[in-house]
């Protein structure tokens, strides 16, 4: 089974998300905050995809995904970041920082699960 | 002439194209008909199926042959997804002239 | 019946047997001249004595099947097990037509005829241009052509080359080509890594690939288009839909990086051009800018006029099936057997040993000359096929050895230190059954050596080291076992940083004396990490206690050297097999015993007069002794003349007084219940061939016991004079 770690700070996002991922068959790990996140992935966790918002209190998306390609073990994970259709200017800066692709809010699970399937086989 | 045959269990995946490279190139260095059993490699991804096109290339550059004797199933679907099977394989099909 | 087609029928029967088995053969050896000049020779012997009795029903259908092994025999086609399946029903065919000549068709006139018509048929896909009726040779154009029309309707040319940095922001190509498979289906790819640079330039975790792909989709450009939306910025990419112009592929190869000649190649055969509009391009494209613009066809229009084989479908094909043969000389060198079966082979082997044993004993006892001949020989056999089968578990532990480099690299990265990784032994033989259950507890060996026993570069230059650690990882037999050293030139364990932290669990008294030793093996016990950083790679004071279960429960065990500022070794013990051993036996106390026979040196007689020594002298050397009535408190009165069997483990020796020899036996290991696990000097129980029960030794333990034996003579002088 592919685990998927989701970061936001927004518990709705957090649900919504991790049931359709859930549905779809995979073991969704979340955090509420990139330094959550940070920690889990600094304890083990290692997913086969980490989705992350951009916009979060404390440490931001952006610094996150820079921390993540970090780590030898994850510097080659794929990294999708959740973004609004008013933040392209954001998508060359996350993708700059290690960043594989984006998932544009609010996504239908058809469109979030086919975005996945382009980074996660 | 001699023959040399590696056998790989590691994955060939993007963690691990850095390590392998130098690796390939020595065994080709080391012999004329290289084999490489990769029957153990239980992943592979892009960036291996691109290591071993650069190892066959380098081999043939060489003068010497390289040939995969054993594939797993991930080597296979690849290769095969890439329709990369012939241009790997023996010499098995002369195209028409 | 006249005698020529007699001759004829038994001749035909023979050349089908012969062209039955070239043919099962052929799928062994795909590209075996002699075979497929074999096979062709047969089908042209047939066709031949066909025609001389007039036999038009075999010589036609024979003369189809002559046409396309001839194209084999040239290498025009390949050896395929389609192929090779529709020969064999060719084959039978062929037969059955032989066999109506005779009379003595099992078939009826209409299904013979069926059947040669769907043959026919397929063979057709193996003729040159689908043209298997005329002669060889004349239609062979070496043009690749189009996809049938139907089917090129919506055939969308894509054209890609990924960007270098796609490996390394976690995205596959492998996986957008595949989302392409959700649109619709790929009719042909061809994968281009012309832009990988030279071996020196090449970095691995950059991408050169770059694909031509066929695309039969009823989707919108957009569609494909958002395929590639994340990479769209850095990859070339471009899209040609179905029915797009000649000049707009044209443009598509001027554009792309590779050599024009390859990629026209490449598009003749992925089927977007033909070769002649290729070659009109081309002259185009090299010609003065003035000239008029190359006939602007649809590719649809060019489709109507071309034949309808598809070469790519061949081409994939062939691929395919040299992938298949390929694996099938593969499978035929190795078979693969479940491992229960193997393990349950094993056992048999082992009840077949008790059982030869107990013959054996048999022959013996009867005084039966002929009988024990016969019985030794069988024990020898038994011997043989004991070791056969246990061979055939076994692996070399050099695979599991080399998975370490990679972890030596990642963590020397992790951790900011320069170890190099030197390897020893690696073609040392175990059973596979352990192989399998050391792996993790030899990772976390390597992993504490790592973190805690090398130090940073800057930390060894200062203690006047080389900066850069060496961390060995050694395998060799000794004594029926077999020994993994994993050691480092570290900073060695400390000693006292150990006890303290022993003491703070309460895990040893506060007052206690221990020896080096005994507190180095304080690492092994439960809950005691002397990190002072918790890492990400060990020091959460799990694994030491694991470890040295984890080999217990193998049999094995492990042993902790450290030398402080120059390193520290792990020493692990396993036995190569948990199955069966080559025993010597001995007797004390009326008593049997086992000793593991490769652990035997030599056996001496010792005179009565040493009796009460718990040394003796082997040609000048003193060595411990152990003697087993001793040890173990057998009743009984010590013979006149005791043997010492001189032992040997781990580079140590000593003699174990027993009260005689009983000779060479194979011993099936038993496992002893948990009750008995703490037994001083016993590690498992064997049955003999008389139904007794022998104790197999734990020399490692014994000889343990004979050197505490020997400190305390040491330590205790007085003791020894008097």
């Amino acid at each position: 089974m592919k685990t998927i770690m989701l970061v936001d700070d927004s518990a709705t996002v957090l649900l919504s998300i991790s049931g359709i991922l859930t549905k779809a068959g995979f073991k969704v790990v979340t955090a509420n905050s990139a330094e959550d996140g940070q920690k889990k992935l600094a304890t083990g966790t290692k997913p086969d995809l980490l989705i992350t918002d951009l916009n979060m209190p404390g440490m931001n998306g952006i610094e996150f995904i820079k921390v993540v390609r970090q780590q030898a073990d994850l510097r080659f994970m794929p990294i999708l970041f959740l973004t609004t259709e008013s933040q392209q200017s954001k998508r060359a800066e996350a993708k700059a920082a290690g960043a594989s692709g984006w998932i544009v809010k609010p996504a239908t699970a058809e469109t979030l699960l086919g975005t996945i399937k382009l980074v996660v086989r | 002439m001699s023959a040399i045959r590696r056998a790989f269990t590691e994955d060939f995946t993007i963690y691990r194209v850095a390590e392998l490279k130098p690796v390939l190139l020595a065994v080709i260095q080391e012999g004329e008909h290289i084999e490489l059993d990769l029957s153990g490699v239980e992943h592979m991804d892009s960036a291996g199926c691109q290591l071993l096109i650069f190892a066959k290339r380098e081999a043939g550059a060489a003068g010497k042959t390289l040939a995969i004797v054993a594939h797993s199933r991930a080597v296979q679907s690849l290769i095969e997804f890439y329709n990369l099977a012939a241009w790997f394989g023996d010499p098995l099909v002369v195209p028409a002239a | 019946m006249d005698e020529l087609k007699q001759v004829f029928l038994q001749e035909s029967f023979e050349q089908l047997d012969a062209l039955e088995s070239l043919l099962l053969e052929l799928e062994n050896r795909p590209d075996d001249e002699t075979t497929l000049n074999g096979i062709f020779r047969a089908a042209h012997t047939i066709k031949g004595a066909a025609g001389m009795v007039e036999c038009a029903a075999v010589e036609s259908f024979a003369h189809v099947v002559e046409n396309v092994l001839d194209r084999l025999r040239n290498h025009e086609i390949a050896v395929s097990t389609q192929l090779a399946a529709l020969m064999l029903q060719c084959t039978d065919h062929l037969r059955v037509l032989v066999a109506n000549e005779a009379g003595v068709a099992q078939m009826e006139g209409e299904e013979i005829e069926a059947q040669g018509a769907r043959l026919l048929m397929q063979l057709g896909e193996y003729g040159p241009g689908g043209q298997v009726f005329a002669s060889p040779k004349a239609v062979e154009s070496g043009v690749e052509r189009i996809p049938s029309s139907s089917s090129a309707q919506n055939c969308w040319h894509i054209s890609v080359r990924f960007g270098p940095e796609v490996l390394r922001q976690g995205m596959d190509p492998e996986n957008f080509l595949r989302f392409l498979e959700t649109l619709g289906d790929i009719r042909h790819l061809e994968t281009l890594a012309d832009a990988m640079p030279a071996a020196a330039e090449m970095d691995p975790e950059l991408c050169y690939l770059g694909f031509e792909i066929t695309l039969e989709s009823s989707a919108d450009k957009q569609a494909i288009e958002d395929i590639f939306a994340f990479v769209r910025d850095e990859c070339q990419l471009a899209i040609l839909p179905p029915n797009s112009k000649v000049a707009d592929y044209l443009d598509l190869i001027r554009n792309l990086p590779e050599d024009s000649l390859r990629l026209g190649e490449i598009l003749v055969r992925v089927g977007a051009l033909t070769a002649d509009e290729l070659a009109e391009g081309l002259r185009a494209q090299s010609a003065p800018v003035d000239e008029p613009e190359p006939e602007a066809r649809q590719i649809g229009e060019i489709l109507v006029a071309q034949q309808v084989v598809q070469p790519e479908l061949v081409v994939a094909a062939v691929a395919k099936q040299a992938q298949v043969s390929e694996k099938k000389a593969q499978d035929a060198k190795l078979i693969r057997v479940p491992a229960d079966k193997l393990d349950h082979l094993i056992n048999l082997v082992g009840e077949l040993v008790i059982a030869g044993a107990a013959t054996s004993l048999l022959a013996h006892t009867r005084r039966d000359g002929e009988l024990i001949e016969a019985s030794s020989l069988l024990t020898r056999l038994v011997e043989e096929i004991r070791d056969a089968s246990l061979q055939l578990r076994t692996v070399q532990i050099g695979e599991t050895f080399n998975r370490f480099h990679r972890l030596v690299r990642d963590a020397c990265k992790d951790l900011g230190k320069d170890v190099q990784l030197v390897i020893n032994g690696g073609e040392t033989e175990l059973d596979k059954s352990i192989v399998e259950k050391i792996g993790d507890p030899l990772m976390h060996l390597v992993r504490n050596s790592l973190d805690h026993g090398i130090e940073a570069p800057a930390v060894r230059e200062a203690a006047g080291k080389d900066p850069q650690g060496t961390l060995f990882l050694n395998a060799f037999h000794d004594a029926g076992n077999i020994v993994i050293e994993v050691s480092d030139d570290g900073a060695g364990l400390n000693r006292n940083k150990i006890l303290a932290k022993a003491i703070e669990r309460g895990l040893v008294d506060a007052e206690a004396h221990l020896s080096d030793r005994e507190v180095f093996d304080l690492i092994f016990a439960p809950g005691l990490s002397t990190a002072e950083q918790v890492t990400n790679l060990s020091g959460r004071g799990v694994g030491m206690d694991v470890v040295r279960r984890n080999l217990q429960a193998l049999r094995g065990t492990i042993n902790v050297d450290s030398q402080p500022g120059q390193g520290t070794r792990l020493t692990l013990r396993l036995p190569l097999t948990l199955a069966i051993i080559d025993g010597f036996l001995v007797v004390s106390g009326n008593r049997a015993y086992v000793i593991p026979l490769d652990a035997v040196v030599e056996c001496i007689e010792r005179p009565d007069s040493e009796h009460e020594r718990n040394y003796f002298n082997l040609r000048g050397q003193v060595l411990p002794a152990v003697c087993l009535r001793e040890i173990f408190s057998l009743p009984g009165e010590r013979p006149a003349r005791e043997s010492v069997v001189v032992v040997q483990y781990a580079g140590q020796r000593a003699g174990i007084v027993v009260d005689r020899l009983a000779g060479e036996l194979q011993a099936v290991i038993k496992p002893l219940g948990a009750i008995f696990r703490h037994l001083q000097g016993i590690g498992g129980s064997t049955i003999l061939g008389s139904g007794e029960v022998a104790l197999i030794l734990d020399i490692s333990a014994l000889i343990k016991i004979s050197g505490q034996a020997e400190q305390r003579l040491l330590a205790r002088p007085e003791q020894r004079s008097a």
